[in-house]
C-alpha cells in the first residue's frame, strides 16, 4: 500500500478519536475488514506490542504501520499518530477557557463515551480470535478483572500473562 | 535543550499509557517551576478536547507554553520517538516469534491480556463519567455506541458523529 495513502488512513482513525486506543474501531474497520490488509491477530499483535513498552497507549499504531509496509509505514504510523497532538495549539489560542463551556464538555464527554462503546465492540472480535481454551479465558478474564478494578500498571499484567502461557505450554 | 532532555528521558521510561506520563510531567514542571498551575490546568483540560492521544496533545501544549512551536515539537518528538523505535524492534522480533510453539503459547498468552485490558479499559472510561447522581446516561451513551456499531452497522466515524449531536443537545443540568 501506498505509504502516503497508509498515513491518510491511519490519520483517519487517530482524527477521530479521543484516546489512545479510541482508533482501533476505524482502524479494525479499514485495515480488517475493508482492505483485508491485517487479521485480527495481527492487530491484536500490534495492541499487545505497543503495551509492553513505554509512551502512549495509541503507540500501537506504529506497529500497525510496520506490520502494513515495513519501516516507511511505521514513519506513517508515527506520523499519524502525533499530527492530531498539534491541534492543541490552535485550539488553544481560539478557545482558551472558554474549554470550560458546558456544551463544549458535554460533546467531550458523550464522544469519550462513545468511544468507549467502540472500544468495547472492538474488543468482541478480538476476544473470538484470542480466546482459544479454557487459559486464555482466564487471562482474559483475569487481565479484565485487574485493570477494572486495581491501579496495576498494564506491564505487569503483560508480564503476568506471558508467564501463564509459560507455564501452561510446560505442562 | 533540558525540554529536549526531559520529554526524551519520561518517553523512554514511563510505562502504563497517558495517564501516568502526565503525573511523571506533572511532578518535573513543578519542581523545574517550568508551568504554573494554571498553564497545567489549561493544557490537561484542553488534551482532553483534542483528537488522538490525548498525553500527546497535553505535551505539545507542554512544550508551547515553554518555546512555542519548536517547544511543542520538541515534546512530541523527544516522547514519540524513543517509544517507536522500541515498538518497531518489538514488532519485528514478535513476528520471527509466530513458528515457535513455545513463543506462539507465549504470544496468544499475553494477546488473551491485551483483549482483557481492552474491555476493562472501556468500562473504566465509562465508570470515570458516573456519578451517584447521575450514572444511566454514561453508560447508555456507551451502551448506544456499542449497539450502532455492532447490531446497526453504522462506521466509528458516524457513531463519533453522532455522540458529537448528541453531546451538543443534551447538556448536563
Amino acid at each position: 500500500m501506498n505509504v502516503v495513502v497508509l498515513y491518510l488512513l491511519l490519520l483517519k482513525a487517530t482524527l477521530t478519536s479521543f484516546s489512545g486506543l479510541g482508533s482501533l474501531p476505524m482502524i479494525r474497520s479499514d485495515f480488517v475488514l475493508r482492505y483485508h490488509l491485517l487479521t485480527d491477530r495481527q492487530l491484536n499483535t500490534a495492541v499487545v506490542v505497543g503495551r509492553l513498552g513505554p509512551g502512549p497507549l495509541g503507540i500501537y499504531v506504529v506497529s500497525v504501520g510496520y506490520m502494513v509496509a515495513g519501516v516507511p509505514g511505521a514513519c506513517a504510523g508515527w506520523l499519524a499518530m502525533i499530527t492530531p497532538a498539534f491541534l492543541i495549539i490552535p485550539i488553544m489560542r481560539f478557545l482558551g477557557k472558554r474549554s470550560e463551556h458546558r456544551r463544549i464538555k458535554s460533546i467531550t464527554r458523550t464522544v469519550l463515551l462513545a468511544g468507549a462503546g467502540l472500544m468495547a465492540a472492538a474488543a468482541v472480535p478480538l476476544a473470538r480470535d484470542a480466546i482459544t481454551g479454557p487459559m486464555t479465558l482466564a487471562i482474559v478474564a483475569a487481565s479484565f478483572l485487574l485493570i477494572a478494578i486495581t491501579r496495576v500498571d498494564t506491564l505487569w499484567i503483560m508480564l503476568g500473562a506471558a508467564i501463564a502461557g509459560l507455564l501452561s505450554f510446560q505442562l | 535543550m533540558d525540554t529536549a532532555r526531559l520529554f526524551l528521558r519520561v518517553g523512554s521510561t514511563a510505562f502504563g499509557g497517558g495517564d501516568p506520563t502526565i503525573a511523571v510531567l506533572q511532578r518535573e514542571f513543578y519542581r523545574r517551576e517550568w508551568l504554573s498551575p494554571d498553564q497545567f490546568a489549561i493544557a490537561f483540560g484542553l488534551a482532553r478536547l483534542t483528537p488522538g492521544t490525548n498525553v500527546l496533545a497535553f505535551c505539545a501544549a507542554a512544550g508551547w507554553y515553554l518555546m512555542g512551536v519548536l517547544g511543542a515539537i520538541t515534546a512530541v518528538l523527544g516522547l514519540t520517538i524513543p517509544p517507536s523505535i522500541l515498538v518497531i524492534w518489538l514488532t519485528r522480533a514478535w513476528e520471527f516469534g509466530v513458528d515457535y510453539p513455545l513463543a506462539r503459547a507465549l504470544i496468544g498468552a499475553m494477546v488473551a491480556a491485551a483483549v482483557g485490558t481492552m474491555i476493562g479499559a472501556a468500562v473504566m472510561l465509562v465508570r470515570q463519567q458516573c456519578s451517584k447522581r447521575s450514572w444511566l446516561p454514561p453508560i447508555l451513551i456507551a451502551a448506544g455506541a456499542f449497539t450502532l456499531f455492532r447490531v446497526a452497522g453504522w462506521s466509528p466515524l458516524q457513531v463519533i458523529a453522532a455522540a458529537a449531536v448528541t453531546g451538543f443537545f443534551w447538556v448536563r443540568q
